[in-house]
């Protein structure tokens, strides 16, 4: 709201008539000048009160409906008091934890042990261009490798059963843990080189010599990658993982094409969860319901941890 | 450059035995998935999978007889590319103004930006849905334009701001004594300045455009606005399940000019991806 309070302080600075021209013109364009900045940055910041404010404000009012097609009936809190003790609800919420957290704990380490081998190693160019490449392709077909390779195609199935781990058919759409596991390989082969790509720039990027002064002192690569460079490099793996984090907490794309939410929605997710609400049972004012409870958890989120990883990145 | 020598816990087996079996789980689905591509549709689902599919041309044909690919092919590209214009019209002076200026408010507008990154496609996907809607513009480019460019704004402004930091302040400075405008020192001093940070910037959020699913799904529903990327999951034939060769083929010729970009911004990435948190 300061943009526009601002902004109108140009109108305000009208040339006073009993003063001279130059003096009224210098006025003018001071105030100008203290609006400029706020003139700038105006249109982005509308722009994106136009995508967050106006659907989050609409959200809030929406939630307190029920919405049959057109009709519009006010309910007070009653889809917020359904959603509390709707077990599909907490169920999803925690399968995004689950599915999100198993996923980004074992991202983070992957990349972080590559990054460790990668970033002294002369091939350094190859190996970055070759981990990049699941990451390029759209999410959308990442999704169908994966559903071609576990269930439709069963490739897994046969790569298991011929190194003789299993006989027959494994139901990757059957057992709980199989079909969120779906979910997790497809995450982890695409979005790993996120964090293997910034790790190894921020490890690249660092001081050498410290580096160097602990190798002569003895010390062995892995000591040194521990106690020097990891240390160093904290804020980046802070902002990288914070970013990571928001992107998994958001999966929808990987269940809509892998799974669908099944077995029995353990592998539904919470944003799965407000698409099937609003645009499969038409359920608007329930979905909208749910997408207010985790728009409340971005904010706490944004607040809490993405302003501190990101000033800390700064640094 | 002097090579570095070898060092204690420096195992060179163990190092090559983990980057070359990560490089095969990158390569080998990529390599597989190409392969069904090039197979005939009978070799695709089948009980026992085929490792050596006999080649066949079957999913080119298809793609162009029964599937508008140009269609999606076209509103992809005037979907994305009319989104970053937005975003760089939008983007370039806020970022300057969150840079180069001193007021109140300034670090909180610039977070309040940062912080529209975070927020899941699934919580504005409703109202944007019924604001599209209302306004007519469902199953247009237009809209998908339109939400493209809000959801990558965020990123386009910082990438932007942390490149325009860079720049020295002398060089501002001389141009100012010299008489020149503040929009002039804009265009002609500060965006050549940046450019590296401008391409970064432009290239992530075509990336990201080309990828955005939900948004796409919900706006979206036939071929006068389908993308690329939303246009796959509607491969599929009926009672003859999902057309895997089609699907593909689509995602390899979507992939290479993705690749060709990234190539050329390779040495920002980083930078890029982290929206100028990581200077890589």
């Amino acid at each position: 709201m300061a943009v526009l309070d601002q902004t109108g302080g140009v109108a305000r600075a009208a040339p006073d008539r009993a003063r001279p021209r130059e003096k009224a013109l210098r006025r003018r364009s001071s105030a100008l000048r203290r609006a400029f900045p706020y003139l700038l940055v105006a249109p982005a910041v509308i722009y994106l009160l136009g995508i967050t404010l106006y659907p989050g404000a609409y959200a809030i009012y929406q939630s307190f409906y029920l919405v049959r097609f057109t009709e519009w009936i006010p309910v007070g809190f009653d889809n917020y008091v359904e959603l509390w003790s709707d077990s599909e609800f907490w169920q999803a919420l925690l399968n995004t934890l689950i599915i999100g957290g198993i996923a980004l704990a074992l991202e983070c380490v992957i990349a972080m042990a590559l990054a460790f081998f990668a970033y002294r190693d002369a091939l350094i160019r190859v190996w970055r261009i070759v981990f990049l490449m699941p990451m390029l392709f759209m999410p959308s077909a990442v999704a169908f490798v994966w559903k071609l390779a576990f269930n439709d195609g069963r490739v897994i199935s046969d790569l298991l059963r011929k190194i003789g781990l299993i006989d027959g058919n494994l139901d990757f759409l059957g057992n709980v843990w199989l079909a969120r596991s779906t979910l997790i390989v497809a995450d982890l082969w695409q979005w790993t080189p996120f964090l293997f790509i910034i790790f190894v720039a921020a490890l690249q990027s660092q001081d050498q010599e410290v580096e160097e002064a602990a190798r002569l002192d003895g010390a062995s690569w892995p000591a040194i990658f521990w106690n020097v460079s990891l240390p160093m490099i904290r804020p980046v793996i802070a902002v990288a993982v914070v970013l990571r984090g928001i992107d998994i907490t958001t999966m929808f794309t990987n269940v809509f094409i892998l799974t669908k939410g099944t077995p029995g929605g353990t592998t539904e997710t919470i944003s799965y969860f407000i698409y099937r609400q609003g645009f499969q049972t038409f359920n608007f004012g329930y979905a909208s319901a749910a997408a207010v409870v985790m728009l409340v958890v971005t904010i706490l989120a944004a607040q809490l941890v993405v302003k501190r990883a990101f000033r800390s990145g700064k640094a | 450059m002097e090579k570095r020598r070898k060092s204690k816990g420096d195992n060179l087996v163990l190092r090559y035995l983990v980057l070359g079996s990560w490089a095969l789980f990158c390569l080998v689905p990529i390599l597989w998935f190409l392969s069904i591509g090039f197979r005939p549709r009978t070799e695709i689902i089948t009980p026992e999978p085929i490792y050596w599919p006999t080649f066949s041309l079957d999913a080119w044909r298809l793609l162009l007889a029964d599937w508008p690919i140009f269609d999606y092919l076209r509103n992809s590209v005037v979907a994305v590319t009319g989104s970053v214009v937005i975003d760089l019209i939008l983007g370039i002076p806020a970022a300057y103004s969150l840079t180069r200026y001193e007021y109140r408010g300034r670090d909180d507008i610039g977070f309040y930006i940062l912080s529209t990154r975070m927020m899941a496609p699934a919580i504005v996907a409703i109202p944007i849905f019924f604001l599209f809607r209302n306004m007519g513009l469902l199953d247009s480019v237009w809209a998908l334009m339109l939400i493209y460019a809000a959801v990558n704004l965020s990123i386009v402004v910082w990438i932007i701001r942390s490149y325009m930091l860079d720049i020295p302040k002398e060089l501002e400075d001389a141009a100012r004594t010299d008489g020149a405008g503040d929009l002039r020192i804009l265009w002609e001093i500060i965006i050549p300045a940046c450019l590296p940070g401008i391409i970064t910037a432009s290239v992530i959020a075509a990336i990201f455009a080309i990828n955005e699913f939900l948004f796409t799904l919900l706006i979206a529903s036939t071929k006068s606005a389908y993308t690329m990327s939303v246009a796959l999951a509607n491969f599929t034939g009926g009672s003859d399940g999902v057309i895997y060769n089609a699907i593909a083929l689509v995602s390899f010729l979507a992939f290479l000019p993705i690749l060709v970009l990234i190539v050329l911004i390779q040495k920002h990435l980083s930078r890029g991806l982290t929206m100028g948190a990581v200077k890589g």
